[in-house]
């Protein structure tokens, strides 16, 4: 018994973006995007070879997670119960092996020139090259903060896609812009961003947009960074934010996630979708997700 | 006896995976057991109640890292880093500080080896009173400290007990320390020490074994009175915590982090504290008890919680967006501190306000005995 791996409410919302449009996704600590990156991934890169839509290439640059983290987490894609899912007794061990051969295989897509990842944690500041059991998956390491060199290593596994149609998907950008200090600013950023949409169809980002971080802006950090997300908000198409339930934890919930901006497809304008719609979620221990209305 | 058997017998994940380093002790180095949740190497901090509180795991998972905030003065973050540096050396562990030289290691808890038998003789009687609750839903939660009076000897110990009385004797040390100074602090105040750590800590991790377990440990991070002002500009701190966390992820079963941070000069309202927690995997909040205006300080009760736990996230869980089957819940938990059994996080409860009135006259005789009997 397999369970959907893409939740059916937001399936309208995880569908090949327009041309040229610029996908938001805001966290907080508590409620990290991950998940939504994966279900994103997921829906891009689920068709395979010879089906409609398989012609779609990912490039993802991630600042906080290795290759390892995005790897397993696709891998476990798929979730159905496993007879044995006491993983006292097993140790996790031998039902991750049947999860990966259903899920998304981020390796075997490399190899296809459908995938390519770029690791902005393991040596952004301290210029070591990575691991050489990352090297033979293709995948790159930013050495270096400076946003030339991001937009280059980009730019470079862009043209690693064999694909004709692309799509940039960065996680964490702002990792980079807080911890660079003065080199890197928010307006450089965004116009790194702008010169590596062209080249794309669409683009993702996840942004982080804690209290402390938007509305306080008191110290540079913090003024860059509002303007960054408060930039970028305003220039995306639709932005899903996460966020902890209001009212405190609960059992069955995770979190909020509220939508904004076009939803269910190019062309279509209703009137509720200006004001947003909210779901809550909950992501159960094997990793999957369930999304479901307020008051279900 | 009967009410003990039950317990070993009873086949909990915790118990059933603890009894899995048994047959696997050829592979997982000693001090890491696979957590019941998705079997990753976990290994303790030292203190029990707060190996319980990682979100299921029973344990810190290894590759993963815990900022340890705390208001005020006091030092209860530092407590915490001694049993965890404590629990590391006893197990063989490498244990990498920075910030302290070599005589912080004079300062490590004592190993409790005496004075095993009347605790489990407590705990018989507790065992009995407990028979009513739900046996099997017990032990579930208290299996690290149930089962290692029962197995003692045969099984390598997960989490030691440790006296703060007492001072660590080098014939229990069997790993090693590994110390790095912050330097001089007003002579040079542009110099971090951050960038040579972790090269350190990364050139030690290369030249052990693969199996060989580093605990990572940064006492007071940007307390002025260890680091230089320099320390304090986000380019620093924040690819320090950036570094670490990449470190972490290079060696995912073998490096564990634990940094405590002064919060009052750094607090949570800015946008650099934030940072630094979303850097780390783990964030755990200690109020001390001054700090709090509403708790009522009642002479004799039982609660005498020294202080507020807020757990803002926990490894692992939080990264994959949830995941641990509804029992986190945001709740207070009180911390308390004593020099026999370390620092001990229990759910927090206010007493109900009508019961101090009533209760004031007669319990004083009776808890001054009760207290005699705790100890």
């Amino acid at each position: 018994m397999s369970t959907t791996k893409i939740p059916p409410l937001l399936e309208p919302y995880l569908s090949l973006p327009p041309e040229a449009s610029l996908i938001l996704l805001t966290s907080v600590l508590g409620a990290s995007s991950n998940w939504l990156v994966l279900r994103h991934l997921y829906s891009y890169l689920r068709a395979s070879a010879g089906e409609k839509g398989a012609d779609v290439g990912v490039v993802l640059v991630s600042f906080m997670g290795d290759g390892a983290f995005w790897r397993e987490g696709a891998g476990r894609l798929v979730s159905f119960t496993h007879p044995d899912n006491n993983p006292g007794l097993c140790g996790g061990g031998s039902s991750r092996l049947i999860m990966s051969t259903k899920g998304l295989d981020l390796d075997a897509m490399g190899r296809n020139g459908r995938f390519a990842f770029v690791d902005g944690l393991s040596g952004l500041f301290t210029g070591r090259a990575a691991d050489a059991a990352g090297v033979d998956r293709g995948s790159r390491t930013l050495r270096s903060s400076e946003t030339d060199h991001v937009r280059s290593e980009v730019e470079a596994a862009l043209a690693d896609l064999r694909t004709g149609t692309k799509v940039l998907v960065i996680d964490q950008l702002d990792v980079l812009l807080a911890a660079s200090g003065e080199d890197v600013t928010s307006t450089g950023l965004a116009a790194m961003l702008l010169s590596l949409r062209e080249r794309v169809r669409a683009t993702l980002l996840t942004l982080s947009a804690d209290d402390p971080l938007l509305h306080a802006q008191a110290t540079t950090l913090e003024r860059e960074h509002a303007a960054l997300v408060l930039g970028q908000a305003h220039a995306a198409g639709r932005v899903m934010s996460l966020r902890m339930l209001d009212t405190g934890t609960a059992r069955d919930v995770s979190g909020v996630v509220r939508i904004t901006g076009e939803g269910h497809g190019e062309g279509k304008e209703e009137e509720e979708e200006e004001e947003g719609r909210e779901y809550l979620y909950f992501v159960a221990g094997d990793g999957s997700v369930k999304v479901f209305e307020r008051g279900t | 006896m009967s009410f003990r058997k039950r317990n070993v017998v009873i086949g909990t994940p915790s118990t059933a995976a603890s009894s899995l380093p048994a047959r696997q002790d050829k592979t997982l180095a000693p001090g890491v057991r696979p957590s019941p949740l998705d079997g990753r190497p976990t290994t303790s901090t030292g203190t029990p109640s707060l190996d319980q509180l990682l979100a299921g795991h029973n344990g810190f998972p290894l590759g993963t890292s815990l900022l340890i905030q705390e208001a005020g003065a006091t030092d209860f973050g530092g407590t915490l880093l001694r049993y965890f540096a404590a629990e590391g050396l006893v197990q063989g562990h490498h244990v990498h500080l920075l910030g302290y030289g070599d005589a912080w290691r004079r300062e490590l808890p004592g190993l409790d080896t005496g004075g095993k038998t009347s605790r489990m003789a407590r705990k018989e009687t507790a065992a009995d009173d407990k028979m009513k609750i739900a046996w099997r839903y017990e032990a579930l939660g208290n299996a690290s400290s149930r089962t290692t009076p029962s197995r003692g000897q045969g099984e390598a110990q997960f989490c030691h007990s440790f006296d703060l009385a007492k001072r660590l004797e080098s014939s229990h040390i069997q790993g090693k320390l590994y110390t790095t100074q912050v330097g001089d602090a007003w002579a040079r105040p542009e110099r971090t020490p951050f960038k040579d750590f972790l090269a350190g800590v990364a050139a030690a991790v290369k030249t052990t074994p693969p199996n060989t377990i580093h605990r990572i440990i940064v006492p007071g991070l940007l307390s002025p009175a260890l680091y230089p002002s320099a320390a304090c500009r986000p380019q620093e701190v924040l690819q320090f915590l950036h570094g670490l966390r990449a470190l972490l992820r290079r060696h995912p079963s073998q490096i564990t982090a634990l940094v405590t941070l002064p919060v009052s000069l750094f607090p949570r309202s800015t946008g650099l504290n934030r940072w630094m927690e979303l850097l780390s995997d783990g964030v755990l909040e200690l109020i001390p008890l001054q700090h709090q205006s509403q708790m009522a300080l009642e002479p004799g009760k039982e609660n005498k919680s020294q202080g507020l736990l807020r757990a803002h996230s926990l490894p692992v869980f939080h990264e994959k967006g949830g995941g641990l089957e509804g029992s986190w819940s945001r709740e207070d938990l009180s911390f308390k501190l004593s020099a026999s059994s370390g620092l001990v996080i229990t759910p927090y409860s206010l007493p109900p306000v009508g019961e101090e009135e009533n209760a004031s006259a007669t319990p004083k005789a009776t808890e001054g005995k009760k207290d005699a009997l705790e100890f």
